[in-house]
């Protein structure tokens, strides 16, 4: 098992007028090399932050505190920032939840697409870049990629859209990639096709890929690993089948129940209560207010991260006594 | 547009017929005529004709560029009022140059910086500025560096040959210009950093500035090439307001400073109730406004392909 | 309850759960409170020097000082601002000034408010022509130098009402040309909200016409309007002062402008302090009212992160 990302406890806050934002409190994720690694939570639950965090593109008033970022044998966190810019887009990437907004509307999509490529390798003449371009655009699936390559983004479709922040993201072939929400902001029929590709190109461009996404159906259809966080913490992690068939944390197993199923006669149970202030979070278990299963201890101590047997890592007090139903 | 410029010409004309008719304040204005040219002048106004039609004389007299004559020195005010409008123009040309080339890097480093200390003393600084009346600060100006520390002229956009400050006639303007554009630039400024910074802000947010990062752009594209461009239309926008009220030549400041220029001339004919001529300044600085406008809109189209039209 | 019932019932509460998160907003916004503070202060100046006209040491534009020896006095313990050539206190007649600025500013931005509201609302409301040609008229409004505009008409005001002209006429005239800028804003926000999908549930419950305006509509036209109008009465005092400056204002009341035009009058060089303090009071007053614009956009749209 070759860990080519292994996060160690990071923090990142976000300091706001408002308060402190412990929007990542003590997350550790383990990516082996060659998987798809789904990071699945609410929304706040700081999985989107675990990535830029990763990056270090965390916006302002947000900065890391604590832990440790070691990526490929590098620690991340130790990196002057000039040497972090080589790797943004060279070696880790990103797509981002909303197509409408993660392309400049001012810069036709070529043009995008071209100052990726050429980013760290000015060598590369712009006709060359362009070729490339139009290559990329072809590999996610843009048809007439030649005249969509002087369009610009308020021009062509969501799906389009996501299709070329693909591309974009894959310019310089990097060996790992962060899929914020990818699909989450598109028609479900486009959705499946995208993800298609992603899965596709992971194959050909043989990356390794974290998945973040609140919906279990796209982890259950895509990941081989499965890491389940929540107000910041991390609370359930283990291979995609034993998350389903055997969750151990309650609160993995109220996101299995909020699934709807056709075969099953059921209501659909939402997890009842709300997302957690961040700024005064629960005490003890963060996820106490909200658990069936809770007891005195679970508002009093945090949980600590245990091993229950193959890697399955699970942050709750009552693991071992809970029998939790899968799907 | 059209509809624009013919309602603009019929505010002003119906504003200025409102304020009575031109014999009645030539005699306001205590210019007397001999009453032997009063028929001379009823002929030459039309004042014979109902007002609509006296409008249509005026319309017909403007498409031909004539802005009538002067009611105080009975030249023609097209001509009048060139040189005071070029005196106008090089003082807020100048300040305005200044400004964007300050204000925007200003509010850029105030947007990146947010919540720092130097960007809630940018912010403060800012606000004052836009709080102060021009004319006021130019008078506390030149009572420092005028009066009491004698470095610069008081008054005046040039002195006469023998007095010349620092040399020769140029740099005599030179000096001459320095208080009332930095009164000017300042307040100009105060805008433009409010402007920029706020939506420097909004634009920094957006994902796509996010993705730039992460594609591994430098601080400087991400910055100028992505988020100045973005932030920037607005400005644009306001800038051609300033335009326009810069052309109104800031009639304060200019009458403060004695500056030779559009809006102390407008002050002088508006005290001789020389309706004439005031009509002719606002109609000139309107059709100025609407024409800078038409350029920045233009602009606007070349930065943001959204708003062209295909 | 019916369907209708507990819709009005959540937006009646919902509306009123809104300006109390304003309120706390805005709370925490330093210079908005500032702001607010600034302008309390010199509305109770304003308010104070109006029921006791006794308050302040000199009458306005009372030329006393010079009976007194103390004309052309730098500032002291006797007059904190010093006095005129001619006599007049300047700490005294500033604040006078407090309460005739004040005046101007508030009504007539009080006016333009009005005028802005109605004609934006109309402007907004219907759709064709009428709307074109309404925003055709705001339009000219807007690009024309309004302060050319008022110059002018105050000038004539000046010399061809002898009687009864006065600070009142100032607020007409700067009412009457102000409005553009607010009847545009109104216009958008009443056209926005008119498309919005919740408007067209409300009125797919049942709701009238006019009810659907004033629950809906006017909340939402609140919002920049009352941002605006702080703005707006910031920006009628400067023109105020320019007006009185130049001299197109009333002489017999003391105004900010009209002390400033004596200051230089007076020679600067040597009275700098006739000038200085009363532009002093000006930057002070305007900027409380566009701290306060400012920290109420704040509160009021929100955009905050996280």
């Amino acid at each position: 098992m070759d860990a080519l990302l292994n996060i160690e406890d990071l923090r990142t806050y976000f300091f706001t007028e408002a308060g402190v934002v412990k929007a990542v409190d003590g997350i550790s994720v383990t990516v082996d090399r060659g998987e798809i690694h789904g990071l699945v939570g609410e929304s706040g639950s700081g999985k989107s932050v675990t990535a830029l965090s990763t990056m270090r593109i965390v916006p302002r008033p947000g900065k890391i505190i604590g832990g440790k970022i070691i990526f490929d044998g590098t620690d991340l966190l130790s990196l002057k920032e000039n040497e972090m810019r080589k790797i943004r887009g060279g070696k880790i990437a990103m797509v981002f939840q909303d197509p409408m907004s993660s392309l400049d509307p001012l810069y036709t999509i070529g043009n995008q697409l071209v100052e990726a490529i050429r980013v760290n390798n000015k060598e590369k003449s712009k006709q060359q870049a362009k070729d490339e371009a139009i290559g990329l655009l072809e590999a996610v699936g843009i048809p007439e990629p030649a005249r969509r390559f002087d369009q610009y983004p308020h021009e062509l479709s969501g799906g389009m859209k996501q299709r070329i922040a693909i591309a974009r993201a894959l310019s310089r072939m990097p060996t790992l990639l962060f899929a914020d929400e990818p699909t989450t902001n598109l028609d479900v029929t486009i959705q499946a096709q995208v993800l298609d590709l992603m899965k596709d190109l992971k194959q050909k461009f043989n990356m390794t890929m974290v998945l973040i996404t609140h919906d279990m159906g796209i982890i259950a259809e895509m990941t081989q690993t499965v890491t389940v966080v929540y107000a910041g913490q991390l609370f359930e992690h283990a291979d995609t089948r034993s998350i389903f068939l055997n969750p151990k944390h309650p609160y993995t197993e109220a996101l299995l129940k909020a699934l709807p199923r056709l075969d099953m006669r059921r209501t659909l149970v939402s997890v009842p209560g709300n997302i957690p202030n961040l700024i005064n979070p629960p005490s003890g278990c963060r996820f106490h207010p909200r658990c069936p299963y809770a007891i005195e201890i679970c508002k009093e101590k945090v949980p600590q991260v245990e091993d229950a047997g193959n890697g399955h890592l699970v942050a709750c007090h009552r693991w071992k006594e809970l029998s939790l139903v899968g799907v | 547009m059209i509809p624009v410029v013919i309602g603009i010409t019929m505010l002003v004309y119906f504003a200025g017929a409102a304020a009575g008719n031109p014999i009645d304040l030539l005699r306001a204005g205590f210019h007397n005529f001999r009453p032997q040219q009063e028929a001379q002048l009823i002929a030459y106004f039309h004042l014979n004709q109902p007002v609509y039609i006296r409008y249509l004389y005026y319309l017909w007299d403007l498409l031909h560029g004539n802005l009538g004559v002067s009611l105080n020195t009975g030249r023609p005010v097209a001509q009048e009022i060139l040189p005071w409008a070029w005196t106008t123009v090089y003082l807020q040309l100048s300040a305005l140059a200044l400004a964007v080339a300050i204000g925007i890097p200003v509010g850029v480093y105030s947007a990146k910086h947010q919540y720092s200390k130097s960007d809630t003393t940018i912010t403060g600084v800012a606000i004052f500025g836009y709080s102060m009346p021009t004319f006021w600060l130019f008078l506390v100006l030149v009572i420092v560096f005028a009066f009491d520390l004698g470095w610069l002229p008081s008054f005046g956009a040039a002195s006469n040959p023998p007095n010349y400050w620092w040399g020769n006639w140029f740099l005599d303007r030179v000096a001459h210009l320095i208080l009332p554009m930095l009164v000017l630039t300042y307040v100009e400024l105060a805008t433009f950093v409010r402007l920029i910074r706020g939506n420097m802000l909004e634009v920094l947010r957006q994902d796509y500035i996010l993705a730039a990062y992460a594609s591994g752009l430098s601080e400087r594209t991400v910055t100028y090439k992505h988020a100045l461009k973005n932030a920037i239309t607005p400005v644009i926008t306001i800038i051609g307001l300033t335009v326009g009220t810069a052309l109104g030549g800031a009639p304060a400041l200019e009458t403060a400073a004695t500056w030779p220029g559009l809006g102390y001339y407008f002050v002088q004919a508006a005290g001789s109730l020389d309706i004439i001529t005031v009509e002719g300044i606002t109609v000139v600085i309107t059709l100025m406004v609407l024409l800078a406008n038409l350029l920045l809109d233009l602009l606007y189209g070349v930065i943001d392909p959204r708003v062209r039209v295909r | 309850m019916t369907t209708q019932e507990v819709a009005k019932e959540k937006v009646r509460r919902r509306a009123a759960t809104q300006w109390a998160v304003a309120w706390r907003r805005f709370r925490r916004n330093k210079s908005g409170i500032a702001g607010l503070a600034i302008v309390m202060a010199f509305v109770i100046i304003a308010i104070a020097t109006t029921v006791d006209p006794h308050l302040l040491p000199y009458p306005q534009r009372s030329t006393e000082s010079l009976y007194q020896g103390q004309a052309g006095q730098p500032p002291s313990w006797a007059h904190p601002f010093g006095t005129e050539p001619s006599g007049v206190d300047v700490f005294s007649d500033s604040m006078w000034a407090v309460r005739n600025d004040l005046y101007v500013g508030l009504a007539a931005t009080g006016i333009a408010v009005v005028l802005g509201v109605l004609i934006g609302a109309v402007a907004g409301y219907f759709r064709g022509y009428v709307s074109q040609a309404i925003l055709s008229i705001i339009q000219v409004f807007f690009v024309i130098p309004v302060l050319l505009l008022i110059l002018f008409f105050a000038r004539i005001f000046q010399v061809l009402v002898i009687h009864g002209y006065g600070l009142t006429l100032i607020v007409l005239i700067l009412g009457v040309f102000g409005w553009s800028g607010i009847a545009f804003v109104v216009r958008g926000q009443v056209f926005t909200v008119r498309e919005l999908e919740y408007i067209q549930a409300a009125k797919a419950l049942g709701a009238k016409g006019s009810r659907v305006l004033l629950r809906h509509i006017i909340p939402n036209i609140l919002t920049p309007v009352i941002v605006l109008g702080s703005l707006a009465v910031a920006g009628n005092i400067l023109t105020e002062v320019v007006l009185s400056y130049l001299g197109f204002g009333d002489a017999n009341v003391a105004t900010w402008g009209t002390l400033i035009a004596e200051g230089e009058a007076f020679g600067a060089s040597i009275y700098w302090w006739v000038a200085f303090f009363p532009g002093l009071l000006v930057v002070i007053c305007v900027l409380g009212f566009n701290l306060l614009g400012d920290g109420l956009s704040d509160a009021l749209n929100p955009r905050l992160r996280e």
